[in-house]
């Protein structure tokens, strides 16, 4: 494979160079005095920039053959291409909640800039092929996160949550690059192929032992950022005191990113690719799959059994989002290509399932101000739009527990189905298994918008069109495309193709 | 005769940085803390040094002591009363924690010195500065820019934390 | 696109009705009952336009079908199902029955549901249905025809179950699905099986279950086994069950007279025109199979012909107008599959159309019956009825009439075919059984008429001061399914009375119309035409005899014979004996064992209550690691590293 310098690796960095400009944008127009009183400009340019993102990136995509860029820094293949998308449209979404938000009303920006920001990160994080950069992307998007976490500094929770990221992130990302200190110690070399390299040319397994112990450390630091159990301990407290446009953005954008970094790394650095055969084997010596197996299962069931307790809707949504994390690590666990896959594909069942539930929560609590999940008692009955939204609502719940004729259904189809092709039947039943506890505690908010009386009697006050419409949009994708996903299956397809020596 | 000398003056590195981070973790007086990080930077700069990293030695110096260490004394200095706050570490549980911190001290000890690292056998000691920039310009040119977008945004974003705190006490004063 | 629109349509009016009708229930407000029938009639009206517009050229001779594929839909390995619909002879007819009588139909159910509180919710169920019964139709393999299977069978249960605050009702609900789903069950295993037989040598990108790639396969399905047995006879066998199941044959046939629980609009559409001829489509089109499976045909037509007798026989003793008309179902639905049976595929949908037409017509003939005795169902309370309701008797004599199988109304061709096939092929055995049951039907029919709508008038004084012709929208889809009961049947006409039995040449189904029966014996042909005829007329005569006057007379010769009377009145006995074999059983093994010891022992204590405990315990020792001390927390994030370091080491 090709490894390009820089001045021919600029094209491939085209669409982040499209994102900082944007950023630089934003923070120019607000000099201007008139600008600067309009509260819409800066989303608008953020929103402006981040379509332009997507656009040239899907060109591109299409453009470009794939290549490693700036000296073996990037890898820029299919993957990287969906996870820019990815990115893309996860802080679109993000930026779209947040201007319906009564939390954020009035913010100044720097919020944008940072989500901007954290955006920018992501796919440097999906595409990183070099120790270096892994560490460097990931900070991106942790330094900022803290940052827009504490965002509401009236708010003593949102600010503590901040305190607790901060300190918890600083745990894992030094233990992380501890670990990646360990493996570069071992190696030699900080590019990740050079690694794969330098595991299948070294058949004894020197420092075998220090490799272990390097790679569980970088293992812990992913997953702490896609919040696997037991490295997960910040979410809940975090995720309930973020600002919760914020909260729906980091289950989403993220924790996409730290997925896209395991996968890459696993896939890669750990795994040796047959191209005819289509066949992942990892390397003898060093084989996580057992590993990411108890992580899946650990993640899944305590996500899934602590939801059940959650009385505040954004914790429990939180727990939701562990569990999730624990179904697409039961693929990561299989090393396949069809596992690949399957986590692409439930990403984006995840990204529009879990995001319609966070609008949905959005909406109730600018409503009624409340964040208990008994806000949602007799959603259907209130005035304002109460129906459609209870309607939407239980869409996603049904979703994200699986039943058909949804998306979520489909996405878990293809998980559970890679992970059966792999022989891993045990790994499948307890997963199957976590979807029935989770029908549980999904089906509680179902029941309490249609079964139960409305405890005050305030409208949902749903004005215009645009942002019911927004929600509504992503119910009916979450129905359709549980009916239809053949384009997203070709899709994910083409995008599970990463670079490999 | 530098090769010998060369475990000795990474001893008494190792020793003033372990001392120092010890006294940081365990003072109950921020101010204390924050003068014992002084002598644990010093004591990375001076290993920095002894590898031959004198671009990177002198930067530790510069950024973290001359810096960041002068930034940290006043904000705890400026910050009304806080060398009164009884810091209420909890502490946890040691039965448990400190014979987890030993077995990890041990074994990863035992790995350091029972793995066979890749290592430059021979420092040369020469400069490094233009080495150094011919690289952040060329192959990590990439990571460079990267920084100064992160450091771009994270300035901004305390920046905002910073300038809401302002406005509210400014309209409390009003 | 042209074809999925047809579908489409009515969805949308399924979904806009369904979000009408929940958003009034929740609100509390009323239906906006002008917005309902645009939507509700207006949709499937367009549908059906579409499908005349596609339908024509097949009409007129077009022999191509029609393809779209939609989008790929499952994608598993080399497992690959497309949804593709396919629009050839067959499925024009289909469409065309399904969307023009539906729309008839759904206009007859202004009228008829008008005073009802679900109005938008009956109309938003019955968009669904013609969708779902559109998809099965169109479907061109058998997935997504089991979606649309499914789907119909959903939607008949709401139905019937419509008024479900009446627990008869909701019970006859749950016995259709739960009937339906035995058979079900066949279709599914069918499908798995043929994907066993396919699956191993499936060319790249071929979706597996397309029929014409299951008929280009059959050279490969033909000779192979499936437990020792013959595949395409057990997989034909399954399909059969299936059949059965959706088509009320024996054994499954057990539903369908309690279906008329649901609104009368709903048994004409759903449980005598549409839904219930599944079975017989499914058959038609999958002639090729059936065709390699002599077996089963012959199992099919025994089936069929026993319970056409059968059905007819219970009808006569029965005094609910539906429940009469819901055994003659059964009963024609019997003469379809005796048609499949024998290899004349054609004739059976030929039945299958004309059916459609004089039982639609019969069934709201019967609910503007209904209607004006303000829901009194019992025809010994009727009688004399013709001058209150003239167009209702006018158009339920036409539809009689043609139903007994007199010339030249449609069903004397359809039914004539049928038999004549029967005899042809050897079966003289079936061709008896069936002649009778066209005696039963004759004889029933006419008693039905004769009882309703002639005679002194037993209608109490209080329905007789309602009594009224029923409005315009109702009475207008009377006409028109009369007039087509009366001259569908030209469609068919045998070539022995100088037609040129188009029907069965147009539609060109199964193995044996290739080969033209040249061996015509067109004596043989009048003879046994002459004899339905005849015994058809000696029914009528003999109804005409016993009824004209209404009961007393035949209550006394009833009495005379009352061990036969009393076995038909109860239907055989067959719900009973299904109970006491069946139900029963199950309940006592349900009671005993799994109510008593699973659910109560090992549910509800060990599970659930257990891990009720079992949850509280973890999640207290959760929630104390979880007690928002980021000091703790980064604590747990090292023990945990080091134990899995500490773990993967020792491995």
């Amino acid at each position: 494979m090709q490894v390009l310098d820089n001045a021919a690796s600029f094209q491939y960095f085209l669409p982040e160079a499209i994102l900082g400009l944007t950023l630089l944008l934003i923070l120019i127009l607000d000099l201007n005095k008139e600008l600067s009183k309009s509260r819409l400009i800066a989303p608008w340019t953020a929103g402006v920039g981040l379509v332009l993102y997507i656009v040239v990136a899907l060109a591109l995509r299409v453009q470009l053959p794939e290549a490693i860029t700036f000296h073996g820094m990037m890898a820029n293949d299919a993957f990287t291409d969906f996870f820019r998308v990815f990115s893309g449209a996860s802080a679109l979404l993000a930026i779209f909640l947040s201007m319906h938000s009564k939390e954020l009303e009035g913010v100044k920006i720097e919020y944008w800039i940072l989500i901007l920001g954290i955006t920018l990160g992501m796919p440097v994080l999906a595409g990183a092929n070099n120790l270096l950069m892994i560490y460097l992307a990931m900070e991106m998007v942790s330094i900022l996160s803290y940052i827009i976490v504490g965002y509401l500094k009236k708010s003593r929770k949102s600010s503590e949550a901040a305190l607790k990221y901060v300190l918890y992130g600083a745990t894992a990302s030094g233990i992380m690059i501890y670990g990646l200190s360990i493996i570069f110690g071992v190696s030699g070399t900080l590019d990740v192929l050079e690694i794969q390299k330098f595991l299948v040319n070294n058949p004894v397994g020197t420092g075998r032992i220090a490799l272990f112990v390097g790679l569980v450390m970088t293992l812990a630091g992913f997953g702490y950022k896609i919040s696997a159990v037991p490295f997960h301990m910040w979410a809940p407290d975090v995720y309930q005191g973020a600002p919760t446009p914020v909260t729906a953005f980091l289950s989403v954008g993220p924790k996409a990113a730290g997925f896209a970094i395991l996968l890459r790394f696993t896939y890669t650095a750990l795994a040796q690719f047959n191209p005819e055969t289509g066949i992942f084997t990892p390397l003898k010596y060093l084989d996580i799959t057992g590993l990411m197996a108890v992580l899946a299962v650990l993640t899944m069931t305590v996500g899934n059994f602590l939801a059940i307790q959650q009385n505040n809707t954004k914790r429990f949504l939180a727990y939701s989002s562990i569990a999730h994390a624990g179904y697409m690590l039961i693929a990561a666990a299989t090393l396949s290509s069809l596992a690949l896959q399957g986590v692409l594909f439930y990403l984006i069942a995840y990204f529009i399932m879990n995001m319609g539930a966070f609008a949905v929560a959005i909406i109730v609590i600018n409503a009624t101000g409340s964040e208990e999940l008994t806000a949602f008692k007799g959603l259907a009955k209130r005035s304002g739009g109460g129906a459609l939204i209870a309607l939407l609502m239980m869409v996603f719940m049904v979703s994200l527990v699986g039943l058909p004729p949804t998306f979520g259904f489909v996405g878990k189809f293809y998980l559970f189905m890679s992970v059966i092709q792999a022989k891993l039947y045990w790994l499948a039943v307890i997963g199957m298994l976590n979807s029935v506890v989770s029908l549980y505690y999904y089906m509680r908010v179902v029941k309490h918008m249609y079964f139960d009386e409305p405890e005050d009697d305030k409208s949902l006050g749903l004005k215009g069109f645009v942002f019911p419409g927004v929600v509504a949009s992503l119910g009916l994708a979450t129905v359709v495309l549980g009916v239809y996903w053949g384009p997203i299956v070709t899709f994910v397809q083409e995008s599970a193709q990463l670079i490999s020596k | 005769m530098l090769d010998s000398l060369q475990p000795l003056v990474f001893g008494m590195l190792a020793l003033i940085i372990f001392i120092s981070a010890a006294f940081i973790t365990f003072s109950r007086n921020l101010i204390y803390s924050a003068f014992a990080l002084l002598g644990s930077f010093t004591g990375v700069a001076g290993l920095f040094a002894m590898l031959g990293a004198d671009f990177l030695a002198v930067v530790q110096l510069l950024v973290y002591i001359g810096g960041i260490m002068v930034l940290y004394l006043f904000a705890v200095l400026m910050t009304s009363g806080i060398g009164d706050v009884r810091l209420t570490n909890r502490s946890i549980a040691v039965k448990i924690a400190l014979p987890l911190a030993l077995v990890l001290f041990f074994s990863l000890g035992k790995l350091i010195f029972e793995t066979e690292w890749f290592a430059q056998q021979t420092v040369k000691i020469a400069p490094t500065t233009a080495a150094i920039g011919d690289l952040l310009l060329t192959k990590y040119l990439l990571p460079f820019e990267l920084v100064s977008v992160l450091l771009l945004s994270t300035l901004i974003g305390s920046v905002a934390l910073a300038r809401q705190e302002l406005r509210n006490s400014k309209e409390n004063h009003d | 696109m042209t074809l999925a629109w047809i579908i489409l349509l009515p969805l949308l009016g399924a979904i806009i009705n369904g979000y009408h009708a929940m958003s009034c229930t929740l609100r509390k407000q009323k239906v906006i009952t002008g917005m309902v029938n645009f939507v509700g009639v207006g949709l499937p009206f367009i549908a059906f336009l579409i499908a005349l517009s596609q339908g024509i050229p097949f009409i007129l001779g077009a022999e191509e079908p029609l393809r779209e594929t939609l989008f790929s839909w499952i994608t598993v390995g080399n497992l690959h199902i497309e949804a593709g619909l396919c629009l050839d002879r067959l499925s024009t007819l289909m469409i065309l029955i399904i969307t023009g009588v539906g729309t008839l139909i759904h206009l007859y159910s202004i009228g008829y549901m008008k005073c009802d509180p679900g109005y938008a919710k009956y109309f938003a169920y019955l968009n669904l249905f013609l969708t779902s019964m559109l998809i099965l139709v169109l479907a061109d393999n058998l997935v997504l025809m089991f979606l649309g299977w499914e789907g119909v069978g959903l939607c008949s249960y709401l139905l019937i179950g419509f008024w479900f605050e009446d627990k008869a009702k909701a019970q006859a609900g749950k016995k259709a699905f739960i009937v339906n789903r035995i058979g079900d069950v066949g279709f599914l295993l069918a499908i798995f099986g043929l994907g066993v037989l396919l699956l191993p040598g499936i060319s790249e990108g071929a979706s597996i279950f397309n029929f014409e790639y299951i008929e280009s396969k059959m050279s490969l399905i033909a000779p192979s086994t499936i437990f020792w047995m013959s595949s395409p006879i057990i997989l034909t066998l399954l399909l059969f069950v299936g059949a059965t199941g959706k088509s009320a044959q024996i054994p499954l046939y057990v539903w369908l007279p309690d279906a008329m629980a649901g609104p009368t609009p709903v048994s004409a559409l759903i449980h005598a025109a549409t839904m219930v001829t599944a079975g017989v489509y499914m058959i038609a089109r999958l002639d090729f199979l059936f065709d390699a499976a002599p077996a089963t045909l012959n199992v099919i037509a025994i089936i069929g012909a026993s319970t056409a007798l059968f059905a007819s026989l219970i009808a006569i003793v029965q005094n609910d107008i539906k429940k009469v008309l819901a055994y003659s179902t059964v009963s024609q639905l019997g003469y379809m599959f005796l048609a499949m049976g024998v290899g004349a595929y054609a004739y059976g949908v030929f039945h299958l159309m004309t059916h459609a037409f004089f039982k639609a017509c019969l069934f709201l003939g019967s609910g503007s019956v209904i209607h004006a005795m303000s829901g009194e169902q019992d025809i010994r309370k009727m009688g004399g009825l013709k001058k209150a309701l003239p167009i209702t008797s006018m158009t339920f004599l036409i539809a009689t009439i043609t139903i007994a199988g007199l010339p030249p109304f449609a069903a004397f061709f359809s039914k004539d075919h049928i038999l004549w096939k029967t005899y042809s092929h050897g079966h003289t055995v079936l061709w008896v059984m069936g002649l009778l049951a066209a005696f039963g039907t004759a004889f029933y029919m006419f008693r039905l008429y004769f009882l309703t709508f002639t005679g002194k008038s037993r209608v109490s004084e209080e329905a007789k001061a309602h009594l009224h012709e029923s409005p315009f929208n109702m009475t207008f889809a009377l006409v028109v399914l009369a007039v087509l009961s009366a001259v569908a049947g030209f469609l068919g006409l045998p070539e022995v009375l100088g037609g040129h039995d188009w029907i069965k040449h147009w539609l060109n189904l199964g193995a044996g119309s290739a080969k033209a029966h040249s061996a015509h014996d067109h004596a043989m042909e009048l003879i046994l035409m002459g004899v339905s005829v005849a015994v058809a007329a000696c029914a009528i005569l003999l109804a005409f005899l016993l009824y004209r006057n209404g009961l007393e007379g035949p209550e006394r010769r009833a009495r005379a014979m009352q061990p036969i009377h009393n076995l038909l009145t109860n239907k055989f006995y067959v719900d009973e004996i299904y109970d006491a074999i069946i139900v029963r059983p199950i309940r006592s093994l349900s009671q005993s064992v799994f109510f008593r010891v699973v659910d109560q022992k090992l549910i509800n204590e060990v599970f659930v209550n257990g891990s009720g405990k079992v949850l509280s315990w973890l999640g207290s020792c959760v929630s104390r690691i979880q007690n928002g001390f980021v000091n703790r927390y980064a604590f747990y994030f090292l023990l945990a590293v080091s134990v899995f370091l500490g773990i993967w080491v020792i491995n």
